[in-house]
């Protein structure tokens, strides 16, 4: 009961910085607290985003953005951020027996990207083991994970201790409990990919060099994940592997 | 620029960057840009910061355009509210930032906080200065400090030397009854 009491309370108190967080006008510790409580309070969330799009009103100014800029960005993205999808896409088509062709066209995936990127963790089972995060998140999380309609996967690298939890509910909502993945040094940061139905390779989201429990989205069926540590978010390294790390679902 | 783009949603712009399509880029900036670069400008006060934070935003936009959720609002409110945040950042971890408080003291004590002296020529403006003009005046200050000053709640706070419950609540309130208002007038803003 104390602990119902407790939050309600808190609900309450983070309630009325909702419109300060969507103003930015948080410190820090407050703006990790209100993210949390986001992730379970779809009503939050939806007071934050109505308060933005008040926000955005406000900032409507009317301006051009200087002439030259788009030059820049463009430039910018040409070096960073080549399409990887067609490097990772094309190895789907040499099987056609479906059952087999899901299996054997991963392995090529990963043999792609691990000639490519420093270390592969690739999705090769189910699992039911990890522990719980001790945040309003976690709600989601065990909600996800008792749904008898989600998948889990268990996320590891041949060669390496490290794993990490997938969790992706029947509405695509994902979460990886990815902890135990080591730091990356600065300008390395963690990338999760899908491979979709179809056998598309797509991006699932960046998660930085220490990543903790993430959140991600899948719309439709997944039919592999993998993480992989990249130089610039959204391309793969061009480094030389230390190893490939190769396993299917 | 293709004639698709032009006319595609900003959803399906999002959906074509993810493809790794740079006009759908292109337009994504041709119809935003200038509302970041001015809402990066007015906040940082520095013409080629503002230009640093576009670039970057639109470069994220591109790198990770599986962060924008149509279903949660317009591509707009998403790229300003990244625009405002990163603006925050450099704010706040701007070593000139006593400097730059200064002189806001000194200007708000010259003439008031102008809230948007810049929107008022916009067909919107109209529609916004009212809903403002509708708030309290706590609650007209702690916004205008909050969005355009960067400063959290607690500093307005003491900028404006009121208990931050209360400011934190004003902040909150004003941005419901601005909502308000704008939906009275006809204004669309968010889901119900």
């Amino acid at each position: 009961m104390d602990d119902m009491v407790g939050a309600s309370g808190d609900a309450y108190e983070l309630d009325e910085l909702l419109g300060a967080y969507a103003l930015d006008a948080v410190d820090d510790d407050e703006r990790r607290r209100v993210d949390d409580y986001l992730q379970v309070s779809p009503r939050a969330s939806a007071e934050v985003q109505v308060h933005r799009e008040v926000a955005t009103m406000l900032a409507f100014t009317g301006m051009d953005a200087p002439d030259d800029l788009w030059g820049r960005i463009s430039d910018e993205i040409g070096e960073l951020a080549p399409p990887p999808g067609p490097e990772l896409a094309k190895v789907m088509s040499f099987d056609d027996h479906p059952k087999r062709r899901r299996i054997s066209t991963i392995a090529p995936w990963l043999m792609s990207a691990a000639a490519a990127a420093v270390i592969v963790f690739v999705a090769i089972g189910l699992a039911d083991s990890a522990d719980a995060p001790n945040e309003p998140l976690a709600n989601a999380v065990e909600l996800a994970r008792a749904d008898r309609d989600s998948i889990i996967a268990t996320l590891v690298a041949e060669g390496s201790d490290a794993s990490a939890e997938a969790i992706i509910d029947q509405d695509g909502h994902g979460y990886m409990l990815a902890r135990d993945l080591p730091t990356l040094p600065e300008g390395q940061t963690y990338q999760l990919w899908g491979v979709v139905e179809g056998g598309d390779v797509i991006s699932l989201g960046i998660f930085g060099p220490n990543p903790e429990l993430e959140t991600f989205t899948i719309e439709g069926s997944v039919e592999a994940l993998a993480i992989t540590i990249e130089q610039h978010p959204g391309v793969i390294s061009n480094g030389n592997p230390d190893g490939a790390f190769v396993g299917t679902f | 620029m293709r004639r698709e783009y032009t006319e595609a949603s900003d959803a399906a712009l999002v959906v074509s960057i993810g493809r790794y399509e740079q006009a759908a880029l292109a337009e994504a900036y041709r119809r935003h840009a200038g509302a970041t670069f001015g809402l990066a400008k007015r906040l940082l006060n520095d013409h080629a910061r503002a230009e640093e934070i576009v670039q970057e935003v639109f470069v994220r936009l591109w790198n990770e355009p599986n962060r924008y959720d149509p279903e949660r609002g317009t591509l707009r409110s998403f790229l300003l509210a990244h625009t405002h945040g990163r603006s925050v950042d450099m704010i706040r971890s701007d070593v000139s930032r006593r400097t730059r408080e200064e002189k806001e003291a000194r200007e708000q004590a010259d003439g008031g906080y102008d809230v948007a002296r810049e929107v008022w020529d916009m067909a919107l403006a109209g529609h916004v200065r009212e809903a403002m003009e509708t708030l309290h005046e706590g609650e007209r200050e702690a916004i205008e400090l909050a969005y355009f000053g960067g400063l959290t709640y607690k500093e307005v706070a003491e900028r404006l030397d009121e208990p931050e419950g209360t400011v934190k609540s004003r902040i909150r309130s004003g941005l419901k009854r601005l909502r308000g208002e704008l939906v009275q007038a006809g204004v669309t803003v968010g889901a119900d």
